[in-house]
């Protein structure tokens, strides 16, 4: 019931969000069909391709044509590709989940081990030398970071493929560069609300009982902690989402953040539109997840939602 | 008897023998492997408009005509051709017997309903208007097509050796859809086994194909990379046998690998600051200080990395080199710009212009700007570089010229073809012509020579109309770009055309 109250709550979101893609996308500078005519092209030429692309038609027809083009493929056909949008991006989006999806879990497993570590032994030479390490992780572009992953892994030790998608080996460097920023960013919040909560009666109660100090961490202060990392994963997954269009670049991984990003400069209209609005959902469906979770970490949060 | 008839079967086994060496040597062998930088989103060649489609298409689908790597006009499916007296119909006959890869007929009527596709405003080619000229196509029996001329065109040849001008298998188009963009059905040497949006593609040898070109590799895997550096990585790790555009930054170290090098062949990509005739650009004097005042050979060595070649004419190598014209160079000399400008009426600092750059597009444009700036402010011009992205340049210099704000946009030109290229540029009023460049001579030439298919007379013609436009400096001439390709040392018999297409007809690996 929840659920289904957030989602339909979500559609005027969602539909605020086809509102301003739609008008948007018509801002960026460029004219699709002058692009796609190249500088040579005369004024006729461009005229034609523009009715040919529908460009001409008022504006009311065209968000109309937009939204039809949600559960009607063909209606939603790419202005270079002329396949329909959808076919686009269902190609394409394994490599960008893979991506984003393999990163967030191994940043998540790795900074929450880190961040244990270091509350565990505050002050001491592994919570320094995380500290050091975390701060790298959050600072270091992942631009940057990806060049110099490829000059040492792929040139200069040869272990790993440089570039492309076609083996499982080339999806490593890629899902360990894009886990440096949830690592560093978990083994901070972690630590931090970990150092917090060590201090709460309650974990007093639970060494009296005679657990041991690991069962005390693991099974009843992390738990505790974890509340605020799950709604920091929800954002740091949406946040790579959008930063798969950088990863996707520098690894030459073809993914929708890539796919965006032709289309933007080449100003194929419907693959930016649908784009975005498929992101949009997912952040809906990002938020939904981190809500559900959250309740069912924390009880006193089930309770409000019961007596509201 | 005996002898006789022993000699015979001698014969035949030697004949047998050569003919098994002949198909030994023919047969593909090796696999080539290619990262490329530009994501092709479509092979049909009615909507393909980069390098590397015009590679595969070349390699996929069979024209009448096609260029070879110096862009001259070769035969290929046609074996004759005939203007009618009056020029207005232009017959080509074709080799008879090809089949496309899917075993449909290769005929007149294919060729004809491939032209049709292109020509019919339903399609939405982008070459529709391009190849207006041809008028409507028809099949006259097997092996004969009729191009009734919308107007006469001397230049028909080159329009038919385009890549665009491919012949694709319009009832394979029919049943596939945009899919078609990606598995083209043609009758080159090769076809399109695999093709993964973003990430690559991969020909291997059409079993069907008859004719000249025969495939020579088993397969040519190519890899979309667009970050430079990490497809420069590629060639490095021995991933990549060819990389297409090695920036200027990492040519020595390609050059300096063991089993590497790059090879520089030249572009028809002219790049010139294309001025917009008016205000104190209308004034000739004004236009070639400007041109005085650059210092092609210092920016060509220190900013483009040497990957140019300072102008001597305005269009490119190999846009069509029997019709070309070159110049001496414009001499680099901001005393005498500077005294130009004097006698114009402009004091140092009274004169001052904007030009738009686009980000990007070409080899080292927004540092270019920069330093043409430079050199313009040399010579006490204030000039302002309006470094913009790629969408706003293309509707900047696609505008009409008193629409616009600025004075100047840096665009590249490579079309091959002279008349395609003049006429477009430089025409009194062709919706291409965006200086606003209008000269009753070369109206009347222009004219003339597009009629003309005569090549002694098109070369005086063009010849004339190159000299009155490098003359009137109706653009701040700049250079060609030169093409940088890292190629492994296995690879041989590579060449490229001067329109940036890969031709891999005579590839082999070592």
């Amino acid at each position: 019931m929840f659920v289904l109250r957030r989602l339909g709550g979500a559609l005027p979101t969602l539909f605020a969000v086809s509102l301003l893609v739609f008008l948007f996308v018509d801002l960026i500078p460029g004219d699709p069909a002058q692009i796609l005519a190249g500088p040579s092209a005369s004024n006729e030429e461009v005229a034609s391709i523009r009715t040919f692309l529908g460009l001409d038609e008022p504006l009311l027809t065209r968000y109309g044509h937009f939204i039809r083009g949600i559960w009607d493929p063909a209606a939603a056909t790419s202005f270079r590709t002329h396949r329909p949008v959808v076919v686009e991006l269902a190609e394409r989006l394994p490599n960008t989940l893979i991506v984003s999806i393999g990163g967030l879990v191994i940043g998540i497993t790795l900074g929450t081990l880190a961040g244990i570590v270091s509350a565990m032994r505050p002050g001491g030479f592994a919570d320094a030398a995380i500290t050091v390490l975390t701060l790298a992780g959050i600072s270091m572009p992942i631009y940057w970071l990806g060049l110099l992953c490829i000059w040492l892994f792929a040139v200069n030790l040869g272990w790993l493929p440089a570039a492309g998608a076609s083996t499982p080996a080339h999806f490593v460097l890629p899902i360990l560069v894009i886990a440096t920023r949830p690592a560093a960013m978990f083994s901070r919040l972690v630590a931090a609300s970990l150092t917090e909560t060590m201090g709460k009666d309650y974990l007093d109660t639970a060494r009296a009982k005679g657990l041991s100090e690991t069962r005390v961490v693991l099974a009843h202060a992390l738990r505790n902690s974890l509340v605020a990392a799950v709604s920091v994963a929800g954002v740091q997954f949406g946040g790579m989402l959008g930063g798969s269009v950088v990863t996707e670049t520098v690894f030459g991984i073809p993914g929708v953040g890539r796919l965006l990003v032709d289309a933007v400069s080449r100003a194929d209209y419907p693959v930016i539109q649908y784009a975005i609005l498929m992101f949009a959902v997912f952040f809906v469906l990002i938020n939904l997840v981190t809500d559900l979770l959250t309740q069912w970490l924390d009880p006193r949060t089930r309770e409000q939602e019961r007596s509201a | 008897m005996r002898s006789l008839r022993s000699s015979c079967t001698v014969a035949v086994l030697a004949a047998g023998i050569s003919l098994f060496a002949i198909q030994a040597s023919a047969q593909p062998a090796g696999v080539l492997r290619v990262a490329v930088g530009a994501d092709p989103a479509t092979f049909d060649p009615a909507f393909n408009d980069l390098p590397v489609g015009n590679a595969v298409d070349l390699a996929v689908l069979d024209g009448l005509y096609r260029l070879d790597p110096q862009n001259n006009v070769q035969k290929n499916l046609a074996v004759d051709s005939s203007f009618s007296p009056d020029g207005k119909v232009f017959t080509v006959k074709i080799r008879t017997g090809k089949t496309f890869s899917n075993g449909d007929p290769l005929n007149a009527e294919a060729v004809a309903a491939s032209f049709n596709r292109m020509l019919d405003g339903k399609t939405g080619s982008i070459y529709r208007g391009l190849y207006a000229s041809l008028g409507t196509v028809k099949a006259v029996g097997e092996d004969t097509i009729e191009f009734h001329m919308a107007e006469p065109n001397g230049h028909v040849l080159m329009l038919l050796a385009s890549t665009a001008a491919s012949i694709v298998n319009v009832k394979a188009v029919k049943e596939m859809g945009a899919e078609y963009g990606r598995k083209p059905v043609g009758s080159g040497p090769y076809m399109v086994e695999r093709f993964v949006g973003g990430e690559g593609f991969r020909l291997v040898p059409n079993p069907k194909y008859s004719g000249d070109y025969p495939a020579t590799l088993k397969a040519i895997e190519f890899s979309v990379v667009p970050e430079d550096g990490s497809r420069m990585a590629l060639m490095e790790t021995g991933a990549a046998d060819i990389v297409e555009r090695v920036p200027p930054e990492s040519v020595d170290a390609i050059k300096a690998l063991k089993d590497a090098k790059v090879v520089t062949p030249p572009s028809m990509f002219s790049i010139n600051m294309e001025m917009v005739l008016r205000g104190p650009l209308a004034d000739p004097r004004v236009r070639k200080a400007l041109n005085m005042a650059v210092d092609r050979e210092g920016i060509t060595k220190g900013v483009l990395g040497g990957l140019g070649t300072p102008s001597v004419g305005m269009v490119g190598p190999g846009t069509q080199d029997e019709l070309r014209k070159t110049f001496p160079p414009i001499p680099f000399d901001p005393a005498a710009a500077k005294k130009l400008l004097a006698e114009a009426g402009y004091k140092p600092g009274q004169f001052t212009l904007s030009f738009t750059c686009p980000t990007g597009r070409y080899i080292k444009d927004v540092q270019v700007c920069q330093a043409l700036a430079a050199s313009l402010e040399d010579i006490g011009v204030k000039a302002t570089p309006l470094v913009v992205d790629r969408g706003t340049w293309s509707n900047v210099v696609g505008m009409e010229p008193d629409q616009r704000k600025d004075n100047m946009g840096m665009v590249g030109r490579a079309t091959a073809g002279m008349d395609y290229t003049l006429y477009r540029l430089f025409y009194t009023g062709v919706g291409a012509n965006r200086t606003g460049y209008s000269n009753p001579r070369v109206d009347a030439l222009l004219k003339e020579g597009r009629a003309t298919a005569d090549l002694a007379k098109q070369r005086e013609i063009y010849g004339e109309v190159q000299e009155i436009v490098w003359k009137d400096q109706p653009f701040l001439f700049l250079w060609y770009q030169t093409q940088a390709i890292g190629v492994s040392n296995r690879v041989q018999g590579f060449a490229v055309q001067p329109n940036e297409t890969l031709v891999f007809d005579k590839v082999t690996l070592k």
